[in-house]
């Protein structure tokens, strides 16, 4: 729990929260935002402050499957991208061939060296006949794809 | 008083393999003389079992040297599941090539992923710059 | 440039895999976006920020001026070398060739310390090889021994190697193919490798090999090191089961075995029970092209020398016309470095005694070695800001155009004026 840990623990209640501990998780799920939390904007947490904003970025930029990818972690080697099978349905001369997509039907594409998520509703894990895909992790060199 | 200055520290026994990382290979392709590339080519990977025994945590300097030569470099955990004390990791590197022998045996091919040397805490003094 | 689907694909010359499916976005004279390329290349397509400069002795002079400069230099020398040459173009490379022969230097480049070996026994035939294309539309096993593609080869897994669906792989990674890592350590690639990854102690490939061909040949296999022998037979029987294998050996067996004779008896045994392939692991785009260039004109692959003779010269070929064995005796009176920087890949005390002779570097950027050599000439990015040609890590041959224009000449351009200039 880092998240807890960078706040004031004072259970203050001024998030509307009733705990440090309540404000934390709401935070992992987004029901809230590190601006809610007032004593935060204070001069002595504000190391914890830009911490958190750093923490929880990725976080807010993640899409309703929950997948976030950490660029700063990616190789670009587009092994997920391959491996995607939603890809490979959908560029089966492109992507699921090994090579640059041929068309905009894919989910996960390499751009400047990092891979990026487009067209999220088509994944595996969204929809009425999700299933727990976990293709493009276990491809994965360096854990740079995350659910949440 | 930091006494333990004044003493110097205990070396350790060490072969050094070397390995290539993708980060370090980008930042070799944007600057050779940036923070950047020394900050992930001056680096030793080791078990945390030795890292302990140096004496030292993570993000400290070490001395590592030979009769070749000798850098001051930053230490990190290996993070392999497996132990391999005695055994440390650096990225290939002016660094690491400070620590080559120049004599190949008459192969004519240096002993890049196999180089002893001794390693010792650095106690705060600074990552070696090259040029 | 292929032109596909009304797309102009380029080739990224990060690494010798060479990718020839590469898409930029261009505004101007600047790059603005690069598709499918992997970190390593889109780092090499942006270039440096410290550019070459073009100095004579210190000062900045014009290209003509230098290249005159470095023309003395050269001509001036009993014994140069001319070094580098895995990032410059196969053009650029017989053209240094065409150099050497002119100065009656020494030639050599960075194959001489790493995967000479294999080029070697593949150049000789005395190794079964085959493309990356065979391998994606064929292999089934495929073995990294002593390599982390994911490092120094990023796209290697995803565009040939274990994640495309091939010809004869329709059925994708899962179900088709089995991808299994040999190396001292759990690196990145061992890691997708899953439980097919087979650690081994330091320098110990050898004994694995021998284990491997005792196994193959249905012996009892042993090692002199703790090993659970069971692992070693049922690594043995998935690689006699391979329909279509693959060996990719990097540096990591390279330096541990010394010479490719076991590996040879381990590949001819193999072919004997089933069918496989070796590819080494190049790591310049072009270091396998510069390999083949001297190979065709000399007969050998590196570490040569033009030794002049009152008409014509003599091919002269070993150790002792290696880099580090004429820098260690200090046999070399001046050096022309192309694209390479020997002064942060060569063992520091070897490299030293560069800073003590006339040097002459030419390449797109600033590095350790222009920053002690006398003559620095500057020259385009190939693959971004010139074309040509090169050979893949797999010996097939890749023709590439530049992405963006650049009023800096080529390597290939710059070694005939300085040949010119002789
Ligand atoms: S979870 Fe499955 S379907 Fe979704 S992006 Fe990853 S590999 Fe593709
Ligand atoms: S997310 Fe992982 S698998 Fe996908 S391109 Fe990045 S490093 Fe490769
Ligand atoms: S794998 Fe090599 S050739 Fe392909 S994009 Fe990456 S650096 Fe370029």
């Amino acid at each position: 729990m880092e998240i807890y840990q960078l706040l004031p623990k004072t259970n203050c209640k001024k998030c509307g929260k009733s705990t440090c501990m309540a404000f934390a998780v709401a935070l992992l799920s987004w029901e809230v935002a590190v601006e809610d939390c007032p004593p935060l904007k204070d001069v002595e947490f504000k190391n914890n402050y830009e911490k958190l904003l750093e923490m929880v970025a990725p976080v807010e930029g993640s899409t309703e499957t929950g997948l976030i990818v950490h660029e700063d972690k990616c190789f670009g080697c587009g092994n997920c991208v391959v491996a995607c099978p939603v890809n490979v349905a959908n560029d089966p001369h492109g992507a699921g061939i090994g090579r640059a997509p041929t068309n905009d039907k894919l989910i996960l594409r390499v751009e400047d060296g990092i891979v990026r998520a487009f067209n999220i509703q088509e994944c595996r894990r969204f929809g009425e006949n999700r299933i727990l895909c976990n293709l493009c992790i276990i491809t994965c060199p360096t854990e740079a794809i995350e659910f949440v | 008083m930091e006494l333990g200055k004044f003493l110097t520290a205990p070396e350790y026994g060490f072969v050094i393999v070397t390995y290539r990382d993708i980060f370090q290979s980008a930042a070799l392709e944007k600057s050779r003389f940036g923070e950047e590339y020394r900050k992930l080519s001056a680096v030793i990977k080791m078990d945390s079992g030795d890292i302990k025994k140096l004496g030292v945590v993570e993000g400290d300097t070490v001395v590592v040297k030979n009769a070749c030569g000798k850098v001051v470099v930053r230490v990190e955990e290996s993070g392999y599941d497996v132990p391999h004390q005695g055994v440390a990791y650096m990225p290939n590197s002016p660094w690491s090539n400070s620590l080559v022998s120049a004599d190949t045996g008459g192969t004519g091919v240096p002993k890049y992923k196999m180089i002893k040397v001794m390693v010792s805490n650095a106690r705060g003094e600074a990552i070696t710059g090259m040029m | 440039m292929v032109n596909c689907l009304n797309k102009n694909y380029y080739v990224c010359t990060g690494c010798a895999l060479l990718c020839d499916d590469i898409e930029v976005e261009v505004s101007g004279d600047h790059i603005t976006k690069i598709k499918t390329v992997c970190r390593k290349g889109f780092s090499r397509i942006g270039g440096c920020i410290e550019p070459m400069p073009c100095t004579s002795d210190g000062k900045s002079v014009d290209i003509t001026t230098a290249i005159k400069d470095a023309a003395s230099i050269l001509m001036n020398a009993d014994n140069p070398l001319i070094f580098g040459l895995g990032n410059s173009t196969s053009g650029a490379q017989k053209q240094a060739i065409e150099l050497a022969k002119r100065i009656g230097a020494v030639i050599d480049d960075s194959s001489s310390f790493c995967q000479g070996p294999i080029i070697e026994a593949i150049l000789h035939e005395k190794i079964h090889t085959c493309t990356l294309d065979d391998v994606r539309n064929r292999a089934d096993v495929i073995v990294y021994w002593g390599a982390d593609p994911s490092n120094s080869h990023p796209r290697h897994l995803s565009m040939h190697s274990y994640f495309p669906r091939g010809e004869e792989r329709q059925h994708g990674w899962e179900d088709d193919r089995t991808a299994i890592a040999i190396d001292v350590r759990r690196s990145h690639t061992a890691k997708i490798c899953g439980n097919r990854f087979y650690q081994i102690p330091l320098h110990t490939d050898a004994f694995l090999i021998e284990a491997l061909i005792d196994a193959l040949s249905g012996k009892v296999p042993k090692v002199p090191f703790e090993y659970d022998i069971k692992k070693i037979l049922e690594l043995a029987n998935v690689l006699k089961k391979a329909q279509f294998g693959v060996i990719f050996a990097g540096l990591g067996v390279v330096y541990s075995i010394g010479d490719m004779g076991t590996m040879t008896r381990l590949m001819d045994k193999l072919n004997e029970v089933s069918n496989f392939h070796l590819i080494p692991m190049m790591g310049h785009y072009n270091m396998r092209g510069f390999n083949q260039n001297l190979f065709e004109a000399t007969g050998y692959f590196n570490r040569v020398k033009f030794e002049k003779r009152e008409n014509g010269f003599d091919v002269k070929h070993g150790v002792d016309y290696s880099i580090m064995e004429v820098l260690n005796t200090k046999k070399t009176d001046a050096a022309l470095i192309i694209g390479s920087d020997p002064m942060s890949c060569l063992p520091r005390s070897t490299a030293e005694y560069l800073s003590e002779i006339p040097l002459v570097s030419i390449g797109p950027c600033e590095n350790f070695t222009s920053r002690v050599a006398k003559v620095t000439i500057p020259s385009a990015l190939s693959g971004v800001e010139c074309g040509g040609s090169a050979v893949r890590m797999d010996g097939v041959k890749v023709t590439f155009e530049p992405m963006i224009k650049t009023a800096r000449l080529s390597d290939e351009e710059i070694l005939k004026r300085i040949m010119e200039a002789i």
